[in-house]
């Protein structure tokens, strides 16, 4: 009996030779198991079959768009990216119309049988827009930049109308970095990243109560265990009692007795280490790792500056949510609404997610 | 500035990673805070979790009371103590069950039944209850030794309690837990999946009302399941409390008045379409089915008398002679007879090419007789000639407008009884229509079958004028008023009905009359009895033969209304097996009667 020796070697994509024709597959793996641990996190953590169900009809339509995408030429698609910045500010415009009974915030529009969520369609149609705009031809202005900038700015403050202040930090992220990325020059850098310091204070009065609450909580959760900071307590006695083994799938008494709020979107990663324990959390985090891993080398290897922008921008926003999302369930940052990507709750956000996964393939198969 | 170059391969890695990086950092950190929260924490977040028992749970509103039309109380509520156990919570099944066992008396493997069928039915750290009503022994057992017990406790809910018993059975019903289907088919119900809904009777009819709405309650507990806190409450509200039309006190002295004989009894106003009593006899208790002896609820299931069968709008019996003043009131409408013609009654009466003769109930016949003689002495023959001249085309119709075999939607387990045409012995026997079958229509016999109920609507129209009314249980639901509709039967020549209501009296006041017995001067009743056959007798020497079979002999009816002058109270009377519906059933009308009058 003859073995092969032990071969770790995984398809970097590094030979440039075979990059033409090569799909992906760990990308493609890496978001289908993330999806579908989050179908069974969101049973577990809604006791609702329903709700499983159509997230797991939102995957499987998703998928099937991913594909779909992953197969288009992305040079043929660019002009339909340019402009693709206006319906969705058309669509943020539209949903300030939208007013919810019970909810005083107007996030989704709803069509009958389904819902949408027009800040998720921006922050994926802004850095498209955005990476298109900037990479049409050879030599970018400033006054390119500051467009760029300016759009940005309105569909920002349009999500911060809703209020929906996690989306619209991430809304100014996906058009941020496509400036960034597209090589702004330095001393802009700098002198941004001072107004931005010397305006924390402004910001911070512009807030809502809620939100200013939130941030206060943060640095004091345990002053009020009943009020706002109980939620992070029982997110963190939820993590903390998953222990290194967890307590096992739909056992987890903090996630089953309804101690975590929006323990099926925002705070699905509690009821994930409570029932799954650091390994599951460890898994969890390798297959976020192995994703941004390879959509940071489709950035890398890319010769075309459109790819470039894009997968730099998307892996950073990526890399955003799942950081931002961890420290608010684990009491690091204030709670701001982010769900964690592919797995929690939310057919917008999970068919966005893998369209964009989709529009990154096409580019690296039109190499 | 003109616009720059793209950037080098290498500064926008640069740039990629620079941007990356406070993510990246932030992102270390969080891991940090992870491994400590779960693997140097994990201990005291563990014993943390542990005593975490914040629960919502349900507050059940208490249902409404169920009042008389004379605010009396039919339903109240009290209080019990059932024991609520959260599996979860539990760290030894087979130990807890065995404790348990020995605490409240129960044998281990009834409890353990209960028990494990429960544990299938929940979600993880939902709680059940497992006993319910404990008595004050148990109650003080279990709460001694309720350290060892963890994962139970002991809540208050509220319990029916039927005041009359027995006597109010037929018309309050009881209450049981839903089933899946019908959890399905009401997601209303859904709340009450472990609490008792009406199964039947008004419980069941007014459910919704009656029901009330769920309330929640946050409340800290600690590992043995004892509250601490109650942190906040959403409160659950009442039902609505339902009076009925019915007079409880006449309901439970008629109910007796029927000694355990099987039957049923109506009282309803012909003008108002309120139903003062509604008996069925033999009934049941419906407080028997607050503890879950469930041995003891099988039998009354099996019980051959059927008590949980409601007879006054359920069961099915011929109308018989109860049936000829509507048959006579058709034949003056039609005008095959007039009001003064006499027929001669021989005792028989013979079809053309049937060589069996029709018997008339008296031997010998009546003799001649006119429509008034032919009610008040009951004659057969006269009205096997009538019906042979309407026939079943004329006469089915006519009934159907009186509200023969169809449901008058008072309650949903209602009969509808058989009004039998050419059509429905057709597809229901598979046979033509006889002429003999029409014969035996004319006298209330054959395949036609009604209710107590639906017989009470038809005389309630016969003596109002004509109106047939919807009758009514329910007076008002918290206060508001129930309403009131009739339907207009068409009556050719109003005068026929006056006709038909003096052959009535004529039952009760000539000295002919079959219910000549109960006449008195003090308070005139008119009516007509009915003895209805439960076997077709063919030959005359095995009639005594029928008769030693107590449950062959015939059905005794009556039909009575009063006081004459102006008519405020109907009664049908129906006791199965009676024999004589003047010497068993028109007693138990005129008692009904006076005791209304009262």
């Amino acid at each position: 009996m003859s073995r092969q020796p032990l071969d770790f070697s995984l398809n970097l994509g590094i030979d440039n030779s075979r990059r033409k024709s090569v799909f992906d597959p760990w990308i493609v793996l890496s978001v289908f198991l993330l999806s579908l641990i989050g179908i069974f996190m969101i049973y577990s953590a809604s006791q609702s079959v329903e709700m499983a169900l159509r997230q797991g009809v939102y995957m499987i339509f998703g998928l099937a768009i991913l594909l779909l995408v992953s197969f288009s030429n992305f040079r043929k698609m660019e002009v339909f990216y340019l402009y693709s910045y206006w319906p969705g500010l058309l669509l943020l415009i539209i949903v300030l119309f939208f007013s919810n009974e019970n909810n005083e915030t107007n996030r989704w529009i709803d069509l009958g049988i389904f819902t949408i969520q027009p800040s998720e369609i921006m922050r994926f149609l802004l850095p498209l827009s955005a990476a298109a705009f900037l990479s049409r031809k050879p030599l970018i202005s400033n006054f390119d930049y500051l467009l760029v900038f300016i759009l940005t700015m309105v569909a920002t403050f349009l999500v911060l109308l809703q209020p929906d202040l996690g989306t619209s930090l991430i809304v100014l992220l996906s058009g941020i970095l496509p400036i960034l990325l597209g090589g702004l020059p330095w001393v802009f850098i700098y002198l941004g990243a001072f107004t931005i310091i010397c305006s924390l204070p402004l910001i911070w009065f512009s807030l809502y109560e809620y939100q200013q609450q939130r941030i206060i909580t943060l640095f004091n959760p345990d002053a009020d265990i009943y009020g706002t900071g109980w939620n992070i307590a029982q997110s963190k006695i939820a993590i903390g009692s998953g222990g290194f083994w967890g307590k096992g799938y739909l056992n987890g008494s903090q996630s089953q007795l309804n101690f975590i709020p929006e323990s099926h979107s925002d705070f699905i990663f509690s009821v994930i280490s409570e029932e799954f324990g650091l390994i599951g959390v460890l898994f969890l985090l390798f297959l976020y790792g192995l994703l941004i891993y390879r959509l940071i080398l489709i950035s890398v290897m890319h010769q075309n500056r459109f790819a470039k922008i894009l997968s730099a921008t998307l892996s950073t926003i990526l890399l955003a949510y799942i950081s931002i999302n961890i420290c608010m369930v684990i009491g690091l940052l204030p709670v701001v609404g982010m769900p964690l990507p592919f797995v929690s709750q939310g057919g917008t956000a999970l068919i966005i997610n893998l369209v964009t996964i989709g529009i990154i393939l096409s580019l690296r198969r039109e190499t | 500035m003109k616009g720059q170059k793209f950037l080098t391969d290498q500064s926008i890695l640069r740039r990629v990673f620079l941007f990356l990086l406070p993510f990246l950092i932030l992102l270390i950190f969080a891991f940090l805070q992870i491994l400590n929260l779960m693997v140097f924490q994990a201990e005291k977040f563990k014993t943390q979790a542990d005593s975490n028992r914040i629960l919502k749970e349900k507050v059940f509103p208490p249902r409404g009371l169920i009042l008389d039309t004379k605010d009396k109380i039919i339903v109240n509520n009290f209080i019990r103590q059932d024991l609520v156990v959260t599996p979860n919570f539990i760290e030894n099944y087979s130990s807890y069950l065995s404790l348990l066992s020995s605490l409240v008396e129960i044998e281990e493997d009834v409890l353990e039944q209960i028990f494990y069928q429960k544990l299938s039915e929940i979600k993880p750290f939902q709680s059940f209850t497992l006993l319910r009503d404990l008595n004050d022994r148990q109650l003080a057992k279990v709460k001694l030794n309720f350290k060892d017990l963890s994962g139970t406790e002991i809540n208050s809910s509220f319990s029916r309690n039927a005041v009359y018993g027995e006597s109010s059975g037929p018309v309050i019903g009881y209450l049981g837990f839903a089933s899946k289907q019908d959890i399905l088919f009401n997601p209303n119900l859904k709340n009450f999946n472990d609490q008792q809904v009406g199964l039947l009777g008004i419980e069941k009819e007014l459910d919704e009302e009656l029901r009330g709405t769920v309330g929640y309650r946050f409340s800290e507990k600690d590992a043995r399941g004892s509250v601490l806190d109650v942190l906040s409450t959403e409160p659950s509200i009442k039902g609505k409390n339902v009076k009925l039309s019915i007079d409880i006190e006449l309901q439970d002295d008629l109910y007796k008045e029927f000694k355990g004989r099987k039957g049923a009894l109506i009282a309803i106003e012909p003008e108002t379409g309120f139903i003062r009593a509604m008996i069925s006899s033999p009934s049941y208790n419906p407080n028997f089915f607050n503890n879950l002896k469930t041995e003891e609820i099988k039998l009354l299931f099996q019980n051959k008398n059927s008590p949980l069968f409601n007879r006054a709008i359920s069961g099915q019996y011929p109308p018989a002679s109860t049936l000829k003043p509507f048959i006579g009131l058709v034949a003056l409408e039609e005008e095959v007879i007039t009001w003064q013609e006499k027929i001669l009654d021989e005792g028989e009466f013979f079809v053309e090419g049937d060589e069996r003769p029709y018997r008339g109930w008296k031997e010998g016949g009546h003799g001649e007789v006119n429509m008034e003689k032919a009610i008040a002495e009951s004659s057969d023959v006269y009205f096997y000639n009538i019906a042979y001249d309407l026939t079943v085309n004329s006469i089915a119709p006519f009934l159907k407008m009186f509200g023969f075999g169809e449901s008058s939607d008072l309650f949903m387990n209602e009969s509808k009884g058989i009004l039998p045409d050419k059509k429905w012995k057709l597809g229901q026997k598979g046979e033509f229509w006889f002429k003999g079958d029409t014969i035996n229509m004319g006298i209330g016999q054959g395949y036609i079958l009604a209710t107590p109920l639906q017989i009470a609507l038809a005389y309630s129209a016969l003596i109002n004028g004509g109106k047939l009314i919807s009758p009514r249980i329910v007076q008002s639901i918290e206060g508001k008023e129930t309403e009131f509709v009739s339907e207009k039967i068409e009556i050719k020549n109003i005068k026929n009905l006056e006709y038909i209501k003096q052959s009535l009296i004529s039952v009760v006041e000539s000295n002919t009359g079959t219910a000549k017995n109960i006449y008195d001067p003090k308070l005139r009743i008119a009516g007509k009895t009915g003895t209805a056959q439960v076997k077709s007798i063919l030959d005359d020497n095995k009639y005594q033969e029928i008769r030693e079979n107590v449950l062959l002999r015939d059905h005794a009816l009556f039909v009575g209304y009063g006081p004459v002058e102006d008519p405020s109270i109907l009664v049908v009377a129906i006791v199965e097996n009676g024999e004589s519906g003047s010497l068993v059933a028109a007693p138990l009308v005129k008692k009904a009667i006076n005791l209304y009058q009262k």
